[in-house]
């Protein structure tokens, strides 16, 4: 009566009952077959979804039997692995014991692969790897690899996973991006034609600028005409983005030099004066403008425009405004417009 | 004559054919004559025929198949058949009767049995009759017993689908739920996860690029007072020195002040400034003089030296004299 054949799912292999399940199938992968390897994996993919199995998985250091897989001669059957690795590094245990068992080597070998569903796979697991500390540590040696993927790939699915990993490490760790070249890279992305990847791009500029280094390369790359432009889109995380670049980016004096002479003031000005925001985006938006304000103020030209604009960060940074960082940040601003030696 | 009575022949393909027509049994005479004159054809009785095998074949002499029989055969049977009829002699018999009795074979079991060689036979025959066809077997009705009962079973009162199903659809809804539900939980985990992470990362940007403003801040004016105090120390050391180059000169002038005179006392004083006269008077006169006074004090020194020596020179003679003269 369990073995009703003709109702299973041609494409899964037979999934035994409760605890037995998953030692079964890492059992049936170490066939020869090709295709039974392939059920046998779809089948896991779909246990996988239980927090339990997973635990059972990683316990039982099944993880081990994965590595040769990840090797197999069929792509379709690396790509399922691929796959399954990403299902594992969803859960923070599993993903740690996914880097101490070292999967990485072989997994970022496939970063090469031929099969292009492979390497997107290959590209999902690491941005879900990269999303945790220690995974993010333990991929920053592969950093520069991926900056190089960067000019390679062209899918944009893949584009945004490779933009999004390499911006969770350099959260960690900014050197190996910028000493990649990693400015001028994520530059040529800002204006690419995609909205995905103009954000992600942004994301990781971020990242990389609040070095000191990376601020220098920006501002000397003249990416802030290109940063000020991003300002003005409708995206409101690609103009989120873009505000935290530029709001480092002012912090050194030929930064606030070129913001003043691209005119963002007014831009500025426009962000921060909209009186809606209830969603936290635009909450956010409003927090990176005040605070590229209050860089430029300290600038003797932006401090005279500024002057002039007083009034309205005083009514921001007055009782009436809700949030805690606004009003904080708008206080911080009107003190430095209005400092006098 | 007959035409033709048998013929065989041997075909090309070696198959070996015979036939014969079917003819009835030649009385054979016992003392044949010459063979062709023997063409006659007496058809005699079978029945008593020599050569027909009659009665119980059983113990009769066999010929036996072998055509011809090994010589060391014939030899071997016969020993067999004096063997035999030797043993016959040798055979211990009953002891012959007395006289005027006779032995009589007779039974000793319990129940005697009659023995003759007529074995009682009857004969009998049957016949069977023809066949008829065989009449349709009755219909076995078994008898009655026991009570009579009947039972129907009604559309739907066995299996009722609507009953039957509610379990497997309650299982099957359930597990699609509860698998659909986890994976949506799961979900729902990880964007979370990620709203949170990147809400922290916000409010962490935001704080960080105020601390990077207060930072450069700081580097700059802290650069600008390295500069001011720089700026200051140089002032400060040029005032010093102005003021110890004024002090210098001062001191200088002071001191010039008075050097005039002090020159001119001291040069007085080592005797630079002379009485032309009296120098000419000190540097040729006086050493003159000097030399004058030294040279006729010399003479009267040297007259003086050789007054004495020529005293002593005398006294000396005078000496050797009177020395002499004593001798």
């Amino acid at each position: 009566m369990l073995m009703a054949g003709g109702v299973m799912d041609p494409s899964r292999a037979p999934v035994a009952f409760g605890r037995r399940a998953v030692p079964q199938l890492f059992e049936e992968l170490q066939q020869p077959d090709a295709d039974r390897r392939l059920r046998a994996l779809n089948s896991l993919c779909d246990l996988m979804h239980d927090p339990e199995r997973i635990q059972q998985t990683v316990r039982a250091g099944f993880l081990q039997q994965l590595k040769v897989l990840l090797e197999d001669e069929d792509p379709s059957v690396r790509t399922t692995t691929c796959e399954l690795l990403l299902m594992l590094s969803c859960k923070y245990t599993a993903s740690e014991a996914l880097l101490s068992s070292s999967l990485l080597p072989p997994l970022s070998r496939l970063l090469d692969d031929s099969s292009s569903s492979c390497r997107r796979s290959v590209h999902r697991v690491m941005k879900q790897l990269s999303v945790w500390t220690s995974g993010a540590s333990a991929l920053l040696p592969l950093v520069p690899k991926l900056m190089l993927k960067l000019n390679e790939e062209e899918d944009e699915e893949v584009l945004v996973l490779l933009l999004s990993t390499v911006s969770c490490c350099s959260r960690e760790d900014v050197l190996p991006a910028l000493a990649s070249d990693g400015v001028s890279l994520l530059g040529q992305k800002l204006s690419h034609p995609s909205p995905n990847i103009r954000r992600e791009a942004a994301a990781a500029m971020m990242t990389l600028s609040v070095c000191e280094d990376g601020r220098q390369q920006v501002c000397e790359q003249a990416l802030l005409p290109v940063l000020v432009g991003l300002l003005q889109e409708d995206d409101i995380e690609i103009q989120i983005h873009a505000a935290g670049v530029i709001m480092y980016a002012v912090v050194i004096t030929p930064g606030k030099q070129q913001c003043l002479d691209l005119d963002a003031i007014p831009v500025l000005l426009d962000l921060v004066s909209k009186e809606k925001e209830e969603e936290d985006r635009r909450r956010v938006l409003v927090m990176y403008s005040l605070r590229v304000l209050t860089a430029l103020a300290e600038a003797p030209e932006g401090r005279r425009l500024l002057l002039e604009q007083l009034p309205l960060l005083v009514a921001r940074s007055g009782a009436a405004e809700e949030d805690e960082n606004i009003r904080r940040a708008a206080q911080t601003a009107v003190s430095v417009i209005t400092w006098t030696p | 004559k007959m035409a033709f009575v048998s013929r065989s022949h041997r075909d090309p393909n070696e198959t070996y054919t015979f036939s014969s027509r079917p003819r009835p049994v030649e009385n054979r005479p016992k003392y044949r004559g010459p063979p062709f004159e023997q063409m006659q054809s007496n058809y005699g009785n079978i029945m008593y025929d020599r050569r027909v095998v009659r009665g119980n074949t059983h113990g009769q002499h066999i010929i036996p198949t072998a055509a011809q029989t090994h010589p060391i055969e014939i030899q071997r049977q016969q020993e067999i058949r004096r063997r035999k009829r030797a043993r016959e002699q040798f055979r211990t018999v009953t002891p012959e009767a007395l006289q005027g009795r006779k032995h009589i074979d007779i039974q000793t079991e319990l129940y005697l049995e009659e023995l003759s060689d007529v074995v009682v036979a009857t004969d009998s025959e049957c016949q069977t009759d023809a066949f008829l066809d065989k009449p349709a077997t009755p219909l076995f009705i078994p008898a009655k017993s026991g009570k009579d009962v009947e039972t129907q079973i009604e559309e739907g009162e066995l299996f009722d689908f609507d009953l039957e199903v509610q379990p497997v659809l309650e299982v099957l809804v359930g597990k699609t739920i509860e698998q659909s539900l986890m994976e949506v939980m799961e979900e729902e985990e990880l964007a979370c996860l990620r709203a949170q992470q990147r809400a922290f990362n916000e409010l962490r940007n935001n704080e960080l690029a105020e601390v990077k403003r207060l930072q450069e801040q700081e580097r700059r004016h802290s650069e600008e007072k390295e500069r001011r105090t720089a700026q200051q120390r140089e002032m400060l050391k040029k005032e010093r020195e102005t003021a110890e180059k004024i002090a210098a000169r001062a001191y200088t002038q002071q001191y010039l002040a008075d050097l005039l005179p002090a020159v001119f006392t001291s040069l007085r004083g080592h005797g630079y400034f002379y009485d032309p006269v009296e120098k000419d008077v000190e540097t040729n006169f006086f050493p003159w003089l000097m030399t004058e006074v030294h040279k006729s004090l010399e003479k009267r020194y040297t007259a003086r030296a050789l007054l004495d020596s020529k005293t002593i020179q005398y006294i000396f003679s005078l000496v050797q004299k009177t020395s002499l003269c004593l001798r």
